[in-house]
């Protein structure tokens, strides 16, 4: 095993020897008993952590089906708002809205989230760190700047509309898909890269048939994890989309969204207000796992049809 | 044909059809904006005729949309659906973001109204790019003081000074309020962290009643932002300090009387101006705005007000209306809707926890929209 | 065995689909500047609405950085008395940002780890999209259940109990109110627990067959080969998990400011409510009047959060890189590209 380094992203060479290294040391040092008493006990601990994971998910998701459930019926699914003590309420325009809104902001985000990482993976030097660097401060701003930000600039602009609260949400979805895409086209193995550039190909050649297609789970896994965190922002939407108690015909005009139904009912004192509230978190949940799995659907069988 | 090879084209073309989306976007007029029907309303004296509240409901067709103040959104999304049901040709929409969106969203008139617990100052107004605004009173709520104190009487009488040393910090022990309750239960003073109409009112009574606050906070302006934010522990929300202090032993906080009475609480009675100790309820509550005699945008402030029934924590939420409307028909719409429900909306008022405005608040909305004019500068309404 | 995670990439064939491809395109047009134009647009897209965004928050904070000047980053908040001060908010960040990763990142870690390499099948696969549902719940429903259901459950139990722990005792000190700084670290480490499981699973999952395979070709037990190849070799992704993680937890407003009890007094213990940039910013901004110098001063405080979390990052690159030593020198791959160019 040879120590070159290469400069490429993936796991280097050196870094493998120095743990094959480790491992035959152990091998020498240790007996195969303690070697597994050891594993046993740490893998114990990993699944202990699992566990530790799964308690909020199932206490949380547990909290919101029994206050949620009461809630839903088909009404409540394609009906309109109505005002508080009238009945037949129900949140059809923000179930619509949501997913509009989503679907323009991952049209918008996804692409240009995609084309940057290719910048940056292609093409290493200053404005390529910059670029990442960016994107990692970006994370760190709050949802409510980035509403504000598109207040004073989409909606100053334009008006209050669903088309405003995509741009809010590809905003914040951008450095997440950013830097995940990136990762996940570096840790492509370098001798899928070697074999590319060996066969006379350029550079875009083997990133577009090779590198694009082994990211596709990491891409797929980094914008979904984007989606859901855009899918239930409220802040970013308080102050672009307006809200509405109609159906909106057109994406240019002031829409509804569950998040920010979420938010006017639930901090409201009446019984009805709660109890929507919680089940537009139910239904915004339970839309957010079938974009997942769906999602991964289509990601398994690009997958399949790669191989 | 693979998807890779597509690739680069599905990129472009989403990128275009974005940038296409987003050109007609502008060139559509904005959605906020108030269209209506074809006016019919000629050089008239007076299109809208009399304003005449109660009966006259039928307005031009028009859409609106007002935003601001949370708290008024319960109350005026029911008086909306109401109209709506006698006169489908106005259609509202109402967005709740808080006051501070209301008033910037007016001043760049972006929205019909704009909805606000406190009224615009002369420097807010000034901002406006529409002329000078007209602002209209249009409902009546109330703070109480919610407690939940193991051992403690129902309606616990509490002065200014009193709730002064709970929000300073000074008093930390409920026995040394109300000698009644046994010793250990520390006192959790609950304030709210979002600036807020009902930190406002409360904030007045304080300046007003307890000189240990005023010097405490070093000022004699109420503001929106709770002063002394580094005592106790603050909650989001009116929906925030109501779930706290349920659920925290020796938590007293604010919240508008509306979520004090859907969620029965235990609430204090304040001593008002005139030494009267007053539990909040609908009735005290409207005590308070009766008394407002001299009402104005100017001159809002109804905390302390006296008397013996009157609860001292109240204001008056403010619908904020251009005096110039482009748009007769929308002038009209939006005069007889807030006209009517100054006067026939506030019936919805009790059921939701608000008190129905007096008549003394109603005059002024009326006198106040007397004065909305058409894009000419004519009268848009003659009495 | 087939509990070895297999390549998620299955590129195996597709050098083969490439040479196809190249052959086609040498009959073709090149298109390789369509495709360069395409990246160049995408790149000169994000970094413009980077810039627009610093520019109008710069813009917007202008007056409230000239009012306060340097001292905005220790002074307190007090708008009565006309005070803009971060210096507060900013500890409170950093604290809640601390607590969240010392809980989460050995927790997430942990859990990708026994999903990546330990777990068998039937086990990883379920799980592992359990546990991503945890990223779709919206930030004010984990809020909200925060307030009713963890606040009254720390103050009555968790609390408590911590101040009774021998050493770490002291740092828990003061009433268990249940909203609290350790509150607001807890939900946060909840919300960045799945990008830390999912994109350290991921970066784990692309660690080469061979190399894994290796190792157990050296007779190596599962765990060491996770411990002594998978994570290193992971070590890129899962450090790109936590900065992803930790930008989360610094910016994360609405849930933290119904956790964390909103006190702007110094914190001095972590069961002490008190208020992060986030949550000050959330609180503050709904009823700030337009053009005063309360809305430009929330404005600074975004600027003041911002900067913090470019502190934090490039302060993490450089601990990284010393650590990592000289960069590695050029290997053959990279002598071949530098010879076809970057036009390609």
């Amino acid at each position: 095993m040879t120590d070159t380094t290469l400069s490429l992203e993936g796991t280097p060479p050196a870094t493998v020897a120095a743990g094959h290294r480790e491992l035959v040391r152990d091998g020498v040092q240790r007996r195969l008993g303690r070697r597994r008493r050891v594993g046993n006990v740490a893998t114990s601990l990993c699944a202990a952590a699992l566990c530790v994971s799964l308690v909020p998910l199932i206490a949380l998701v547990a909290y919101v089906v029994s206050r949620g459930l009461p809630a839903l019926s088909v009404g409540f699914l394609v009906h309109t708002p109505t005002p508080e003590g009238i009945p037949g309420n129900g949140i059809g325009n923000a179930i619509v809205g949501t997913l509009v809104i989503v679907a323009i902001a991952m049209a918008m985000a996804v692409p240009v989230g995609l084309a940057t990482a290719l910048f940056v993976v292609e093409r290493p030097g200053t404005l390529s760190t910059a670029l990442r660097f960016g994107a990692d401060v970006l994370t760190g701003a709050p949802s409510i700047a980035i509403g504000v930000f598109a207040y004073a600039t989409f909606v100053i602009a334009f008006g209050y509309s669903g088309l405003a609260g995509s741009f809010a949400l590809a905003v914040l979805m951008l450095p997440i898909m950013l830097r995940a895409d990136e990762e996940a086209m570096a840790t492509v193995p370098d001798d899928l890269w070697e074999a590319g550039l060996a066969l006379g190909s350029r550079r875009a050649r083997v990133v577009r048939s090779v590198v694009l297609r082994s990211a596709v789970p990491g891409i797929v896994t980094g914008n979904l994890l984007a989606m859901a965190r855009a899918i239930g922002e409220t802040a970013p939407l308080i102050f672009t989309i307006f809200g509405s108690q109609f159906y909106a015909l057109r994406p240019t005009s002031p829409m509804a969204a569950m998040p920010l139904t979420i938010y006017t009912n639930a901090t409201q004192p009446y019984a009805d207000a709660q109890r929507t509230a919680w089940g537009t978190a139910l239904v915004l949940m339970v839309l957010v796992v079938m974009l997942s799995v769906a999602a991964r659907a289509v990601a398994a069988h690009l997958n399949r049809k790669a191989r | 044909m693979p998807l890779r090879r597509r690739l680069p084209a599905l990129v472009l073309v989403a990128v275009v059809a974005v940038g296409a989306a987003a050109c007609s976007s502008s060139s559509s007029s904005s959605s906020a904006s108030t269209a209506s029907a074809a006016s019919t309303a000629g050089a008239s004296s007076a299109p809208g005729g009399t304003l005449g509240g109660t009966a006259d409901t039928t307005t031009p067709a028009a859409s609106l949309t007002g935003a601001g103040a949370s708290s008024a959104q319960p109350f005026l999304t029911r008086a909306f659906y109401d109209y709506n049901r006698t006169n489908p040709k106005l259609t509202v929409n109402y967005s709740a973001a808080g006051s501070a969106v209301g008033i910037s969203d007016i001043q760049a008139g972006t929205v019909t109204f704009g909805q606000s617990e406190i009224p615009m100052s002369a420097s807010d107004q000034a901002k406006a790019t529409g002329g000078p605004i007209l602002q209209v009173p249009i409902d009546l709520g109330g703070v109480a003081i919610s407690y939940n104190v193991p051992g403690a009487p129902t309606n616990l009488q509490l002065d200014g000074n009193q709730l002064a040393d709970i929000y300073l910090g000074t008093v930390t022990d409920w026995h040394q309020i109300d000698s009644s309750i046994p010793a250990g239960t520390t006192i959790v003073p609950v304030h709210r962290a979002d600036s807020s109409g009902p930190g406002y009112d409360l904030d007045q009574y304080l300046i007003d009643t307890s000189p240990a606050w005023v010097t405490a906070i070093g000022t004699t302006t109420a503001s929106k932002t709770w002063p002394k934010a580094n005592v106790g522990v603050g909650q989001q929300l009116n929906s925030g300090v109501a779930t706290y202090v349920k659920q925290t032993p020796g938590a007293i906080g604010f919240v508008e009387y509306a979520y004090a009475l859907q969620n029965g609480f235990t609430n204090a009675a304040l001593r008002n101006t005139s030494g009267s100790y007053v539990a909040p309820s609908i009735a005290s509550i409207a005590a308070a705005g009766s008394h407002a005699t001299d009402l104005s945008s100017a001159n809002f402030n109804i905390v302390d007000a006296p008397g013996n029934a009157t609860y001292p924590l109240a204001n008056f939420s403010w619908s904020l209306i251009y005096q110039k409307q482009k748009s007769t028909d929308t002038g009209i719409a939006l005069g007889k809707l807030l006209d009517w429900i100054a006067t026939t909306g506030q019936r919805n008022a009790q059921p939701l926890g608000y008190a129905p405005m007096p008549a003394n608040a109603q005059a002024v909305a009326h006198t106040a929209l007397l004065q909305l004019q058409g894009a000419d500068g004519s009268a848009l309404f003659a009495s | 065995m087939s509990t070895i995670a297999p390549a998620a990439n299955g590129a195996s064939w597709a050098p083969v689909d490439g040479v196809a491809a190249t052959l086609a395109d040498r009959r073709a047009r090149p298109g390789g500047r369509l495709y360069a134009a395409v990246r160049w647009g995408g790149a000169a897209l994000f970094a413009g609405v980077f810039a627009l965004l610093i520019f109008v928050l710069l813009h917007e904070s202008s007056s409230a950085f000239a009012h306060m000047g340097i001292t905005i980053l220790w002074r307190g908040w007090n708008p009565a008395k006309n005070q803009y001060g971060a210096g507060v908010f900013a500890v409170g960040t950093l604290l809640t940002t601390l607590v969240a990763l010392v809980i989460a990142v050995p927790i997430g870690l942990g859990t990708a780890t026994f999903l990546a390499e330990l777990a068998p099948r039937w086990v990883a696969a379920p799980c592992t999209v359990l546990v991503e549902f945890l990223a779709a719940v919206p930030s004010i429903v984990v809020g909200l259940w925060g307030l009713i259901v963890l606040t009254p459950l720390f103050a009555r139990h968790v609390e408590p109990f911590l101040k009774d722990v021998p050493v770490l005792g002291a740092l828990f000190h003061g009433p268990p109110l249940g909203a609290s700084i350790l509150l607001a670290g807890v939900v946060l480490a909840i919300m960045i627990l799945p990008t830390i499981v999912a994109l350290s699973r991921v970066a784990m999952s692309g660690v080469a067959l061979a190399d894994r395979e290796a190792g157990m070709a050296l007779a190596a037990t599962r765990w060491q080969v996770a411990r002594r190849v998978v994570l290193p070799g992971a070590r890129r992704g899962i450090r790109a998990a936590v900065t992803l993680a930790m930008g989360r937890a610094l910016g994360e407003a609405i849930a933290v400011a119904m956790v964390v009890g909103n006190n702007t007094a110094f914190p001095h213990s972590l069961l002490a409510p008190g208020a992060t940039l986030g949550s000050a910013i959330v609180n503050s901004f709904s009823e700030a009047n337009p053009g005063t110098l309360e809305k430009s001063g929330v404005v600074a405080l975004v600027v003041v959060l911002l900067g913090i979390s470019v502190l934090v990052n490039a302060g993490g690159q450089i601990l990284l890189r010393a650590r990592k030593g000289a960069p590695p020198p050029r290997g053959p791959v990279e002598e071949i590209l530098a010879v076809t160019g970057p036009a390609s």
